[in-house]
């Protein structure tokens, strides 16, 4: 499933509503489609916030297909200006109240949730590509 | 989204409901700060929400600092699982107060 997405906070709802479509098509569990949007979420906002710093109207793709029977893999690419969002310093999680920060959160949640993650700048554009694993736990009660 | 507001026992209880995102977090952001300037005992319930991102949890996180500054009590409760999973692994659980309930949040209220 390719889904095209322009640079504006509001294609995220729409964002959703395709993710959820795909998922259902493809048995994916609530919960595991809930890891699923929330990665995209952060991964499509990262992009509509950060790759287009001139402004204007942009597209950028998202690829989501299922790999065997037991992953879901998520490219996104788009041509904004080089970011690699792997290269951010995890947020410091053992910190106090009053000095906890929030950057970095949205990408660490992304880590926490996926298998993979891999950033690469091929033909000036950002690719970047998320492995889940969507194995069923039947008597696991993986809290992963 | 929307937030749903309601004071029981003194307790200003905001429930959101859908989608915790960036394109709602303003919104969510707005109806928080609005609910701390009237009161310094706020419990939000996550049993009504899809998701809630990194742009829901800066909202979340702002108003722990804002209330412990002032002397105000924020707990967070009726979360299901999965959410409860992004809070722990943010490392949230070990800085703002996780309760089941609102009737087992009600001792720190007090």
């Amino acid at each position: 499933m390719l889904i095209k997405i322009k640079n504006n906070v509001d294609e995220i709802a729409r964002l959703c509503d395709e993710v959820k479509k795909f998922c259902d098509d493809n048995g994916v569990s609530e919960e595991k489609y809930h890891d699923i949007v929330l990665i995209l979420d952060e991964l499509a906002t990262n992009v509509i916030n950060y790759a287009y710093p001139d402004g204007g109207t942009h597209t950028f793709t998202l690829d989501l297909h299922k790999d065997g029977d037991d992953r879901i893999v998520m490219k996104l690419s788009d041509d904004g200006i080089p970011f690699d969002p792997l290269a951010r310093d995890n947020p410091d999680t053992e910190s106090s109240l009053e000095e906890r920060e929030i950057g970095g959160l949205g990408i660490f949640i992304v880590k926490q949730l996926s298998e993979v993650v891999e950033y690469s700048r091929v033909d000036d554009k950002n690719h970047l590509s998320v492995t889940v694993s969507v194995m069923n736990k039947n008597n696991n009660n993986s809290k992963e | 989204m929307e937030v749903k507001s309601t004071v029981t026992e003194g307790v200003t209880v905001l429930t959101p409901t859908g989608r915790v995102d960036t394109s709602t977090a303003k919104a969510f952001e707005t109806s928080v700060m609005d609910a701390i300037n009237a009161s310094k005992k706020i419990a939000i319930g996550f049993n009504e929400i899809d998701y809630i991102s990194s742009a829901g949890l800066r909202v979340v996180l702002m108003a722990g600092k804002k209330l412990q500054a002032s002397g105000g009590v924020l707990v967070l409760i009726n979360m299901p699982e999965k959410i409860f999973a992004v809070f722990k692994m943010s490392g949230f659980d070990k800085i703002l107060k996780i309760c089941s309930s609102f009737e087992e949040a009600k001792p720190f209220f007090n």
